[in-house]
Order: C-alpha cells, then sequence, then structure tokens
C-alpha cells in the first residue's frame, strides 16, 4: 500500500507553465508519475511535456480525473488556486508554496475543513511513495522502495536522511512533508497515524526541529496509539533561544517549543529519540523488523 | 514585524481605540510643555518593559529631563533607545488583558481576555490558565457579538459593555485589515468613565507585505529613524534581501539551502567540536542570486575562518546554486578555504561547474563536518 498515494494516483498541476512548475513536472514524470493534466490561468490550449495546459481547474476536471491537485503556485495567488481546487471537489491538495500569509492559510485550511478535504502544506516538497508515485520535488537519487514511513517538517532533511537510509540499503514506503510552518494542513500526528494502518510500513521516521508545540501533540499519540516503533530526529538542539531559524515555525519562544523539551516527551513517550542521521539508521538496524 | 509602542498606538486611535494622551520624546527639549505627572516609555520592541526598567513615572519637568537623560543613555534587554513616549498618568480601578492571535495547531484566530490583566500575564498563564478566558473566531465567520458578551461577562466589564463591544471589535478589524499576527492590550484599564489601553503591542505577518503597498515600509523605516540598531553589521546587511541570516559566536560559517537541513548542520558542527559562525539558508527557492547573496553576508564577518555550503536540492537546483558559488568567485577574492557538500536536484551539472573554479564538491554530510571542523581547528 504505502500512504496518500499509490501507483495509479492521478495528479493535476496547478502553475505547470512556470519556472518551477514546468521543470519539477518533467522531473515527476521521469519518475513514472501519472500527470493527467496542468492549469494555469491564460495559458489554457498549450501542452507542457506532452500534458495539456487548461485555464480553469473545471475544464481540466472535464477531460480527466484527478486524485490530487499539487500546487506550484507562487504564494500571493496560492490561496486562491487552492480554493479553485477545493471547490472542484479535487480530494487532496498539495500546496508547496513559501511564504503565504497566514490568514490566506488559515482560510484555505478552514475551508478544505468544512469540504472534507486534505492538504498538505504550505511549504511542502510534496510526498513520495517510492517506485509507486512522486507527488512533490525529492530528488530521485535519495529514494529506495521499502517499509520506513518517513514524516518531516523540513524537507531537506527528509532527503538528507533518506540518503542514508537508501545507501545502506534501507529503503522507504513513503516519504511525507508537512511543511516548514507555522500553520499546517496534515499534521505529524495524522500522518503517524496514516502509516500505523499502513501494511506496508514497518517503522517510523519523525524528523521535527525547535519551534511550535506540534511535536508534543505527536507524542502524546505515540505513548497512546501507536502501533509501530517510532524513531524522531530534533534538530536545532544548539539553536540560540529567540532565534529564527528559517522556517517560519522554527522560533524558539516558549518551554514548549525548545529541542529539550521535545526530545524529553519524545523520550517520554517511548519513542527512540537519534541525535543526528547516523544514529537514526543504528536504531533502525537494532530494531529488526524486516526493513531491508 | 513588531511595532514599537507608539505606532501600535497611533493605529488603536485611528480605529477608535482610546489611549492616553501622549507625545513622542527625542531630548528634554520636548519636555517643556507636558503636564505633570506623566509617564516616560522607551520604545523598544521587546516585552516586560516594565521589569525591565523601561517604563519610569516622573512629578516635574526637572525629574523627566534626568529620567529621559537615563532612559536615552541605556539598553534595554540589548536594546538602545532612542525615542521616549511621555503619556499622561491614569488613575486605574482595574487591569485588564485583551488580545487577537492565531492558534496554530486548532488553526484558528482566537480572542483571549482576562481580569488579570498587567506585567504578570505570563505567570498567570502558566499558574492559572482558566483566568485566562479562549474563545476561537471562524474566519468565515468573523467576531461575533455574543462572543464579546461573553467576554465581557467572564471579565467583569459588563459595567462597560458598549466601550468593550467596540474595542474588541475594533482589535479584530485590525487583526484582519493589518494581516496581524498578534493584537494585544495588556494592561487594558477600567478607568473612572470607561476603558483605555494603556500598552499596545502589534505584530504584524511580513508575509503580507506586499498586499499593503508600501505600509510595512514605512513603519520599518520609522522605527529604523527611531531606534538605534542593536544587530549586527552582518544581520543589517542580511536585511531585505531574500535569505535567512543569524549571527552566532563560533568562527564556522554556515550556508544552507534550507531550514532543517540548516540546523541540523549547526548541530553537528557543535557534535564535532566546532563553533557556528552563523545560520544562514536560502529557502526553498534558493538559486543563483540568493546563493549571492548569503556568499555576501556571510563572509562579511571577519570571525568566519572557514565556510561550509550544506546544500541537498529538491526544489532548489544544484546548477542554479553552483552558478551563485561561481559568479561570486569570479568577483571576489575569498580568503577562507570553503568546503562544498553537494547533492539532489540536478546536481552533476551543479558539481561539474563548480569544478570550474577548482571546487570538488563532498557528497557526504559527515564528512563535510569532518573537513570543516579540522580545517579551522588547523587554521
Amino acid at each position: 500500500m504505502a500512504i496518500l498515494i499509490h501507483e495509479n494516483t492521478r495528479v493535476l498541476v496547478q502553475g505547470i507553465t512556470g519556472r518551477v512548475g514546468s521543470f519539477q513536472t518533467k522531473v515527476m514524470q521521469e519518475y513514472g508519475t501519472n500527470i493527467v493534466a496542468g492549469v494555469t490561468p491564460g495559458k489554457g490550449g498549450i501542452m507542457v511535456d506532452g500534458i495539456p495546459v487548461y485555464d480553469f481547474v473545471e475544464e481540466a476536471l472535464s477531460e480527466h480525473e484527478a486524485d490530487v491537485a499539487l500546487s506550484f503556485v507562487p504564494a500571493r495567488f496560492a490561496k486562491d488556486a487552492a480554493i479553485e481546487a477545493i471547490d472542484n471537489g479535487v480530494h487532496f491538495v498539495v500546496l508547496t508554496a513559501e511564504g503565504i500569509p497566514d490568514q490566506d492559510v488559515l482560510t484555505v485550511l478552514n475551508y478544505a475543513a468544512i469540504k472534507g478535504i486534505k492538504v498538505l502544506g504550505p511549504d511542502t516538497p510534496g510526498l513520495v511513495s517510492p517506485g509507486k508515485c512522486k507527488v512533490g520535488v525529492h530528488p530521485d537519487r535519495v529514494l529506495k522502495e521499502g517499509h520506513v514511513g518517513l514524516v518531516s517538517k523540513s524537507g531537506a532533511l527528509s532527503y538528507e536522511v533518506c540518503k542514508l537510509l537508501t545507501e545502506h540499503g534501507i529503503g522507504q514506503s513513503t516519504i511525507v512533508g508537512i511543511g516548514g510552518g507555522p500553520l499546517w494542513g496534515l499534521t505529524q500526528r495524522e500522518v503517524l497515524e496514516m502509516f500505523g494502518e499502513d501494511s506496508d510500513t514497518k517503522v517510523v521516521v519523525m524528523l521535527g526541529e525547535v519551534g511550535g508545540t506540534m511535536e508534543h501533540e505527536a507524542a502524546a499519540f505515540i505513548k497512546k496509539d501507536m502501533t509501530k516503533p517510532v524513531i524522531s530526529l530534533i534538530v536545532g538542539r544548539t539553536a540560540p533561544k529567540g532565534a529564527r531559524m528559517g522556517h517560519a515555525g522554527a522560533i524558539i519562544e516558549g518551554e514548549g517549543e525548545t529541542a529539550a523539551s521535545k526530545i524529553r516527551a519524545l523520550k517520554k513517550a517511548g519513542s527512540l529519540v537519534a541525535k543526528d542521521p547516523a544514529e537514526i539508521l543504528s536504531f533502525i538496524k537494532r530494531l529488526e523488523v524486516g526493513v531491508r | 514585524m513588531r511595532l514599537l509602542e507608539f505606532q501600535a498606538k497611533r493605529i488603536f486611535s485611528e480605529h477608535g481605540i482610546p489611549v492616553p494622551k501622549n507625545v513622542l520624546l527625542e531630548s528634554s527639549t520636548d519636555l517643556e510643555n507636558l503636564l505633570y505627572p506623566v509617564m516616560l516609555k522607551a520604545q523598544v520592541p521587546v516585552g516586560g518593559r516594565g521589569k525591565a526598567g523601561a517604563i519610569k513615572p516622573v512629578t516635574d519637568a526637572n525629574e523627566a529631563a534626568a529620567v529621559l537623560d537615563e532612559l536615552l543613555n541605556t539598553r534595554i534587554r540589548g536594546n538602545p533607545v532612542r525615542v521616549v513616549l511621555a503619556e499622561e498618568k491614569v488613575e486605574v480601578q482595574k487591569e485588564l488583558y485583551l488580545a487577537l492571535l492565531i492558534d496554530k495547531l486548532a488553526r484558528l484566530p482566537v480572542i483571549m481576555a482576562s481580569d488579570a490583566g498587567g506585567i504578570d500575564i505570563e505567570q498567570v498563564a502558566r499558574e492559572r490558565p482558566a483566568q485566562i478566558v479562549k474563545k476561537y473566531i471562524d474566519p468565515s465567520v468573523g467576531l461575533s457579538n455574543y462572543t464579546v458578551h461573553y467576554l465581557a461577562k467572564r471579565i467583569g466589564v459588563e459595567g462597560h459593555l458598549r466601550d468593550f463591544a467596540n474595542l474588541a471589535h475594533s482589535l479584530f478589524d485590525i487583526f484582519r485589515s493589518y494581516d496581524g499576527a498578534l493584537v494585544e492590550i495588556n494592561p487594558l484599564a477600567v478607568i473612572a468613565n470607561g476603558l483605555l489601553a494603556l500598552d499596545a503591542k502589534i505584530v504584524l505577518d511580513d508575509k503580507a507585505a506586499y498586499r499593503h503597498g508600501d505600509l510595512f515600509g514605512r513603519l520599518k523605516a520609522e522605527q529604523t529613524r527611531s531606534r538605534k540598531d542593536g544587530r549586527s553589521r552582518t544581520e543589517q546587511l542580511a536585511e531585505g534581501k531574500g535569505i535567512t541570516y543569524v549571527s552566532l559566536n563560533g568562527n564556522v560559517g554556515m550556508i544552507s539551502d534550507g531550514a532543517g537541513t540548516g540546523m541540523l548542520t549547526l548541530d553537528l558542527i557543535q557534535d564535532a567540536g566546532g563553533r557556528a559562525a552563523n545560520f544562514c539558508e536560502l529557502g526553498g527557492f534558493g538559486g543563483k542570486e540568493s546563493m549571492q547573496q548569503a556568499l555576501e553576508v556571510v563572509l562579511a564577518n571577519p570571525r568566519v575562518k572557514v565556510l561550509l555550503i550544506s546544500l541537498i536540492g529538491g526544489l532548489t537546483r544544484m546548477d542554479e546554486v553552483a552558478d551563485g558559488i561561481v559568479a561570486y568567485l569570479k568577483r571576489h577574492e575569498v580568503f577562507v578555504p570553503l568546503v562544498v557538500r553537494m547533492c539532489g536536484t540536478q546536481e552533476e551539472a551543479g558539481r561539474a561547474r563548480l569544478q570550474t573554479v577548482g571546487i570538488e564538491a563532498l557528497d557526504d554530510l559527515p564528512t563535510a563536518i569532518c573537513t570543516t571542523v579540522d580545517t579551522v581547528k588547523g587554521s
């Protein structure tokens, strides 16, 4: 199985004609993702790498069926594009844009919740089930099909860990980037729950960081309801208090937002907590849950 | 961006929220026409100013001159003071708390009110959380009247219901129309004939600056005029560029193409016995331009003895950031060793371009960390 996407997932790309959208569409196609159509307002009628482009989502969906809308639309137009995908009943919306105003993100997330639609992001690299489907921008060489599920706030940090696992012959079931925050559609806890129910996933790696308090919610879930081993890594152990370290989410303010408090909570909840990617690898080897 | 008190109070006044009569002071010549007693309040962007000695009552012009001089020559939690707000002193019956912000886990705006306002509100939040009343606001519904009435009852201001309702709705208007991340009144004073915002805090969402014309820029410019800059030279240089830069105390310069890997890299540098000089990341859309900016900022710090560039690209293309490194090296002489770790999207093209300027990019992050820390220890 894998979670959220599978071999036959049909993808609609919003912002397909832009510099990033057109490049990443080509990379995803080469990976084997089934991209059915693209949308860019004003560009309807052209083709991008053999994919038909429409002005509106509605027009695209009158010709094609799509399970996911992957948006490369820039931040200031991202809200509108997401609302359009939701209005047209696409069940799963992936928002890659970084820097969408918080109040726009709130509007999108609350509207999606009312309509029963899942949102991944914003500021997400997307997600990939190696060997099956990639709805995102993960570099191919770090990926290998297997049984470790990953959920990460940071895209690049998940590539870093996957690279190490892949180099040691350990594959991944699905890699989900939930985004840098400070607001999230799917959360760590929700993704952990999906991995818990996924027959392909034997062990879960959760990559978190300083800032926000989301890891505490995940820790509570691990303690009460998680059925599989969870290995966590919280980066920013050495970050100074009060500093804004890139992701809007990674600002350390309250006590619950420090790396130390998250590490404590996760250990208490029964998660293995690694200090760096190398230790994640040694924990996985030690678990002997048949991930190789 | 966090506004200074006088800026936030100006916005409050424009929206009908009552604030004490006030005047901005830059030197002692501004003291002559004041009606004493007044409060002198240093304009610095930090919380807990009362406890930090930034707010002082004065009873006459002589005392005011001495206190003003003292405030203008001190630092409040590291922040130098250039402007002081003089404000009429009012008879306060009770101090309340009122704030609007986004609850990140609930994904909703939340309005919070308490009858225990004032300088100990954080302690109240920790020790008696029930004394702070919270109500979520659906963004598509807005702030409903019943919510305002409920809060008024819970914090005991039913006697000033109309004033409180006007004030709460104005606060919500400000939160919405200015793209507020936080709008807070603490304390909100109950006085003989109504309510008065004794302090004002507004934090704006920088990501929304583009849709407010030049407003955010003007507020920022006003701040830099009215506040001596307490930041390092490199932090000032990074301002306005599309990169994130934080000064640290060590001598290992660091540039990454993501926040998460940047923080991991800092952790690993420290674990290996090195000390980072900075945190610097390009963000998801990093390219040639932002790499050149990052190099300019990081290398402007004279403490940097070695520079580690830690790249693993998904959205970021390695050929584009390599172009940035090459372009920078062609125009500038760099006197510190560079260690580049590069992998991910378009890495072959990126490596080839780095080879044209004699850089062999490493593939493995732990190896790059070891090389970097060994270099700085050897130098």
